[in-house]
């Protein structure tokens, strides 16, 4: 279990990067990562290169999320003016502009089946979905106000959304928030289920387990600077990482299940040994904050091993193979 | 009883001599002896008995007497006991020569000798007797080879004469010779002298088996005549040494009252002091290691009572005495390690470091391979050079390693400190582990856990587990056993994972043994310190509960769990923590201090006045840190009055700051204390002792690496900022950022916007907002900051009289994004997101627009301006904006009609606006603003008081405030009169310092704030223009031309009041983004 930095793309953006994900292969075209920048742009790389195939214009105030669909054909991004756009990845053609006033909109997140994007709301406190056939909002999962609040506390804010993650079956939605607690819905019955407690700062990044037996495990990335694992079925804890010196920024599970990888505030990537719940290796090939990790689809070349992608506020873009 | 007879002259009678009632006037014996002209032997007895019994004076009267030249003639034919007498007079004269050290004096008392042994010569030449006495007075005068002539001459008679034997044995002995000495020896087994002389020679050589030999003679001899002081010396310090104290002193008493020779007295108290210094009796110690010192006097003969009354005194406490004894014995030795590391330690006591230092060090040099000085030196400089410090321990712990002797946990101890201290945190940790040894915690820092269980094992190597993979097999084993009682845990319990003590009683259960001994402790404390500081929590947080599990009367483990539940955001478990704390000491004011900081964050503004108090008292004022929190306490509290009482707030500054100075006097370099003073001044307008002040304290503070004052750099950062050098200021706020926050405080992002702003470096100002806003995504303060540098950039791109067309078009998109970013906010307001008032909100989008539309004038007229230039191009891009304009101008039309009346109300509002514009403009000009764009508040509040502390976890939020409120003002337009403009201002003020207590809760701007502000005739933009905005955004990226549609244009004089000058006389105004944004 290793990674091996293979090459980073200085200034590939004109400002910080904040986010990044695979886009899936298709017939015609190798798998690409997708990069958002608070330069207001969203820009295509073929790790091949690595190059920059496009580069997407038409937002404003900077992009926080950027999310593929399954399919590979389609690609959604979202930025600070809560707009989201949807388009087609090979012509950048503007497929639908999606907007839930009032909430904002955070991370963005296909589900594994493709039917549905769901974006975490802010202050709205919920997950709108969308489906992706007619671009229609079809849902809002809201956060419920936790038991016993005190009617002083102004818990608008608390619940703020901020960020999502299907479980591999798409029957879950996991929901971070800015007061650490993540919820979790049951999609086809639009039901809140519980709360998962023990973080107290942001959650940023959360992601289900990719094996195919842990898919109830659930993996989330605080401001406390700690790595969580859940059981998020039978509302457990299943175990605390802790390493990061800063805020842990983003969290991405390996395709074989065996690791995870993080970025955090504290410039450094880490990879994760799952069995040895232990950081088994430090990259630095960031100089500032590494806001987003992303694990590629498993390589063509060789199957074990697959493509991990790092974007940090230092501008670049850096790409590792892990194997 | 011994007796002699004197016989009476002419008669049978003799008179009976009492030997131990001697009279101590000689003077009476010696009339009778005269009177009865007593035999000479009988005098030399007498003399003898005197001598014996220590009176020397009737000694030597009587010998005298007895050689005197009447004598000579009465007795002139008893010749042997005439020579008797003369030898003893020359033996008594050489033995006082031979001890005496004035040289005159000494060879006056040889010439004595000399004399009377001359003397005695002449009566006999050959008197044997008479040559040992020559002998032994050339042995004593150094003169080996004469006295070995005299022996010989002697031997030459008789060959077993045994004092000449002695004596010749003595000279070989001078010569080194010891075996000759020994021959010689030898030949009288039963000699006490013989004995003593050989036991001397044999411990010489300086051989367990000599030494032993030697003390079996000195026993003989002890045996053989029991009062003899040598023997019972030698024999005492052998049993010294055997740890026979009873002997000891019954030896060396007997030894001190048979003889009178000084140095063998001062011998016998010695071994007496040492017998009781051994004991712990150092007050008799004390006393005879004095005698001794009297009784010899002469450290150069005989140093050892010196160390020894050294050690007793320094037991005792008295330094300075320690210090002179220690220091002859140094005269004498100078390279005496043991003197030299105790002086060492007596200059530390006496706080003399840089002497005691030296010592220490010289006592390393001359025998570096003694780890107590190694140790000794590495603790004298653990408060003055950790680095020195840590080099002199870990030489003592290499010298101890190789010696093979365990090393004490402490050095270990002290070791791992010290890398801790010098930030080595992986060194630190590693000695912290080799001084703990194997126990339960490996197993729980080793926290390798077996896969999850719900994680399949995807390692298919499935080799066979060799022996050290049994052995690692065995340690996963029990790792796995702890996971399993600490994980998985019900996420509603998981947040009070931190007082999960239970764990250990499941593990106990399982029978593993929990056991942690005492002197392990603070070790197993340290290392977890070390865990934190490395950021592996986890492990930290373990090792705190296994010591709580233990001892519970362990504060500190207490609060650092509550540092790290704190440092986690988890307020409520850190409080219950320290709770725990408090209730095992209730004093303790490292627990007083931490919960007064968490009231604060709490906003318990009384109670954590009352527990800094508290924790002031219960250190009887002694602590510093106390009184820099309540001097905080009191700084934020001037800020924070909600009436902002002048009174008050003077009343709090001048409290604050006589607290700090009272630190400071007690300690100049307490750095906070100093920032704290720093801040006062900077609040009262003092920029420059405010800037000096910071400096200092920042350049202290960077120069130590266990220092993280971030508050420093962003005061100083913040006078920069008032002094109006906003370079400076920028640079030193992202430095601040970098090297303290990991970029991550959007607290800091914003004071830096605000300095961006103030530079008007509009896009960094942007930008840095942007980051904010990512950074703290349910701050809405930030948006609506974001929102007001849009229009404020816009205003002010469209306020210069030569700009170009992209710079318009700028402007135009940044216009849009404003009316976005106040339209969401507008939207969201009433969800309670946040605590802007909806109004207001509306009459910034409801400005934005009129800007927008403005600019879109003014794009035009740039855009006919590049046209004159590219004519032809233009031609067609009027023929393509002209098809476009038809289309559109349809729609724009019947859209207009029912926008209609909303338009008049705008027009209505314009029109306030302006008018408010004009007093405005009157009121600046009498005030003597800074800037002329913002109102004076702006200059007392926004620069000044943005001072921070952070010290005790507070830090003052002051939010750009002042700064955007007045933007909202102008951009308002309201009609109000001027007082409800301070009122304004007011309530924004309040606001904010309502918002500075709360960390947490930045974007939480409580809402009834800003409808103080009231603005009645904005109705018509009540109805926010979000659906539509989509629209625009659509045809925006489908890049759409309708921008140049032709429009009818809003009565311009109406409106605005940067753009007045500019609108006016505009013929005919168009833009499309000003229709959509209309709606």
């Amino acid at each position: 279990m290793k990674l091996a930095p293979l090459n980073t793309v200085q200034n590939a953006h004109d400002d910080s990067v904040w986010t990044a994900a695979w886009v899936p292969a298709t017939e015609v075209s190798p798998p690409l990562l997708l990069t958002g920048s608070l330069d207001e742009t969203v820009r295509l790389w073929n790790p091949e290169g690595p190059e920059k195939v496009q580069t997407n214009t038409g937002h404003c105030l900077g992009v926080v999320s950027v999310a593929a669909h399954p399919s590979g054909r389609i690609a959604a991004s979202a930025s600070i003016d809560s707009f989201i756009r949807v388009f087609d990845v090979a012509t950048n053609n503007t497929i639908a502009t999606l907007e839930a006033p009032p909430s904002e909109v955070w991370q963005l997140q296909f589900n594994p089946q493709g039917t549905t994007l769901a974006a975490a709301g802010g202050g709205s406190a919920s997950v709108k979905l969308w489906d992706t056939a007619e671009w229609k909002l079809i849902a809002a999962l809201e956060v419920p106000r936790p038991e016993g609040l005190k009617p002083s506390e102004k818990s608008g804010s608390k619940k703020f959304a901020l960020s999502v993650a299907w479980s591999p079956d798409g029957r879950q939605i996991a929901c971070g928030s800015m007061d650490g607690t993540i919820s979790v819905f049951d999609v086809p019955r639009g039901k809140f289920m519980h709360h998962l407690e023990g973080h107290c700062l942001p959650v940023r990044s959360l992601v289900y387990s990719s094996a195919p037996l842990d898919s109830r495990v659930l993996f989330s990335a605080s401001d406390d600077g700690h790595v969580h694992v859940y059981d998020a079925e039978r509302k457990t804890l299943i175990t605390s990482m802790s390493g990061h010196s800063s805020w842990v920024l983003s969290v991405d599970v390996s395709p074989d299940g065996a690791a995870i990888a993080t970025g955090s505030s504290d410039k450094t990537v880490r990879l994760w040994d799952l069995k040895m719940r232990a950081a088994t290796q430090i990259l630095t090939s960031h100089n500032d904050q590494v806001w987003a990790v992303a694990f590629g689809p498993p390589l063509r070349t060789d199957v074990r091993s697959c493509l991990l992608a790092s974007v940090s506020d230092d501008k670049s873009v850096s790409f590792y193979k892990y194997s | 009883m011994a007796y002699v007879y004197i016989p009476v002259q002419n008669s049978e009678e003799e008179v009976r001599v009492a030997l131990d009632q001697l009279p101590r006037d000689a003077t009476d014996i010696l009339d009778i002896l005269k009177a009865e002209q007593a035999p000479l032997d009988l005098w030399l007895i007498i003399a003898r008995e005197y001598f014996k019994q220590g009176k020397i004076e009737q000694f030597r009267q009587i010998l005298e007497e007895g050689s005197s030249p009447e004598i000579d003639e009465y007795y002139a034919d008893v010749r042997y006991e005439r020579i008797a007498i003369l030898n003893a007079l020359g033996a008594y004269y050489s033995y006082l020569g031979k001890i005496e050290t004035k040289q005159r004096e000494k060879e006056d008392y040889f010439i004595q000798a000399t004399k009377y042994y001359n003397k005695a010569s002449r009566i006999d030449m050959h008197e044997p007797s008479t040559w040992i006495g020559k002998g032994q007075l050339l042995l004593a005068k150094g003169d080996v080879e004469q006295a070995f002539n005299a022996f010989k001459i002697v031997l030459d008679g008789d060959r077993d004469n045994v004092p000449a034997l002695l004596g010749q044995a003595c000279v070989h002995f001078s010569r080194g010779r010891y075996s000759d000495a020994l021959e010689l020896y030898k030949l009288d087994p039963e000699n006490v002298e013989a004995l003593v002389a050989l036991g001397i020679s044999d411990l010489q050589i300086n051989e367990a088996a000599f030494i032993q030999s030697g003390m079996e003679k000195m026993h003989k001899a002890f045996e053989i005549y029991p009062y003899c002081a040598t023997p019972l010396n030698y024999l005492a310090n052998h049993f010294f040494f055997t740890g026979q104290h009873f002997l000891v002193e019954q030896l060396t008493e007997t030894a001190l009252a048979v003889t009178m020779h000084g140095p063998t007295k001062a011998h016998s108290y010695y071994n007496l002091a040492r017998s009781y210094h051994s004991k712990g009796d150092y007050e008799k110690a004390g006393m005879y290691y004095m005698a001794s010192v009297k009784e010899s006097n002469r450290p150069h003969e005989f140093v050892l009572p010196y160390y020894g009354l050294g050690q007793v005194q320094l037991k005792l406490g008295d330094l300075r005495s320690a210090l002179t004894n220690f220091e002859k014995v140094l005269e004498v030795q100078p390279e005496n390690c043991d003197t030299l590391k105790a002086l060492g330690h007596i200059y530390v006591q006496l706080d003399q470091n840089e002497k005691a230092k030296n010592y220490l060090k010289k006592a390393t040099k001359i025998d570096p391979r003694d780890p107590q000085a190694f140790l000794d030196l590495g603790d004298l400089l653990i408060s003055t050079d950790i680095g020195a410090a840590l080099d002199a321990f870990k030489t003592a712990r290499n010298l101890l390693k190789r010696a093979n002797e365990e090393v004490p946990l402490d050095l270990l101890n002290n070791i791992g400190a010290l890398h801790f201290e010098r930030g080595e945190f992986e060194l630190a940790g590693e000695t912290f582990k080799e001084a703990l040894g194997e126990g339960i915690w490996c197993n729980l820092f080793g926290a390798e856990g077996e896969s999850f269980p719900h994680m399949p094992q995807t390692n298919a190597e499935g080799e066979a587990p060799g022996h050290e993979a049994r052995e690692s097999q065995n340690r996963r084993v029990q790792t796995n056993l702890i996971n399993s009682a600490q994980y998985p845990v019900d996420v509603n319990s998981s947040i009070h994972q931190y007082k999960d003590l239970q764990l250990f009683h499941r593990l106990e259960e399982q029978g593993l043994s929990v056991e942690l001994p005492w002197n392990k402790v603070s070790t197993l404390f340290n290392l977890a310190r070390v865990f934190e500081q490395m950021h592996q929590t986890e492990s930290a947080s373990i090792l705190y509960r296994l010591i709580l599990f233990k001892y519970p009367e362990y504060t500190d483990a207490y609060l650092r769990l509550a540092a790290i539940a704190k440092a986690r955001n988890n307020v409520q478990i850190s409080l219950e923590l320290i709770g725990d704390a408090l209730k095992v000491d209730e004093k303790c004011a490292d627990a007083l201090l931490m919960l007064g900081d968490l009231e604060l964050k709490n906003d318990d503004w009384v109670k954590a006045k009352e527990t800094f108090r508290a924790a002031k008292d219960s250190t009887d004022e002694k602590d510093s840190y106390a009184a820099v929190c309540l001097g905080n306490w009191n700084y934020f509290a001037a800020n924070r009055n909600e009436k902002r009482a002048p009174k008050l707030e003077a009343t709090h500054y001048e409290k604050a700051k006589e607290l700090y100075t009272k630190v400071l006097l007690q300690q100049s370099a307490n750095l906070y204390a100093a920032n704290g003073a720093g801040m006062v001044f900077a609040e009262r307008g003092q920029f420059d002792i405010a800037k000096d002040l910071f400096t200092q304290v920042q350049e202290a503070a960077s120069g130590s690496s266990d220092v993280q004052m971030p508050d420093v750099w962003i005061n100083l950062a913040h006078v920069h900022f008032a002094q109006g050098n906003f370079a400076l200021a920028v640079k030193m706020y992202q430095n601040c950022l970098r090297k303290f926050y990991h970029n991550t405080d959007s607290q800091v992002l914003l004071y830096l916007a605000r300095t961006h702003y103030e530079a008007e470096q509009w896009q960094d100002c942007k930008k840095t907002l942007l980051r904010a806003i990512h950074l703290a995504p349910s701050n809405y303060t930030l948006r609506f900051d974001v929102g007001v540098t849009l229009q404020k950039f816009s205003a002010s791109t469209l306020q210069k009289t030569k700009r170009t067309v992209d710079e318009v078009r700028d402007t135009v998109a940044e216009l849009k994004n404003a009316v976005r970013v106040f339209s969401l906010l507008s939207a969201a307001s009433n969800l309670q997101f946040h605590g802007f008032d909806e109004k207001k909100i509306e009459t910034h989008v409801a400005y934005c627009k009129h800007l927008l539309e403005a600019a879109t004038v003014h794009c035009e007229l740039a855009e006919r301006e590049e046209r004159q230039n590219m004519q032809r191009l233009e031609v067609m891009r009027q023929m393509e904006l002209a098809d476009e304009s038809r289309r559109k101008a349809e729609e724009q039309r019947k859209y207009q009609m029912e926008k209609r009346k909303q338009e008049d109300e705008l027009k209505q509002v314009m029109q306030q606006e302006k008018h408010l514009e004009r007093i405005k403009e009157q009121w600046k000009s009498s005030s003597s603003g800074k800037r002329k764009d913002k109102p004076q508040t702006e200059d007392d509040e926004g620069g000044v008081s943005e001072r921070r502390r952070r010290r005790g976890g507070k830090r003052r939020k002051k939010d750009k405030r002042s700064r955007y409120e007045s933007e909202e003002a102008e951009a308002e337009g309201e009609d109000q009169e001027e007082a409800e403009y301070d009122d304004t201002n007011m309530g924004y003020r309040e606001q904010y310092n309502d918002a500075n207590d709360n960390e947490d809760k930045e974007g939480d701007i409580p809402q009834d704030v800003l409808a103080a502000t009231g603005l009645e005739d904005s109705d018509a933009e009540d109805n926010a223009a979000a659906p539509s905005n989509a629209n625009r955004r659509r045809r925006a990226w489908s890049e759409s031309d309708e921008d140049e549609e032709p429009f009818q244009r809003q009565p311009e004089a109406d409106h605005g009041t940067d753009m007045q000058q500019e609108s006016d006389g505009e013929g005919n105004a168009a833009g499309a983004g000003a229709a959509d944004d209309e709606e």
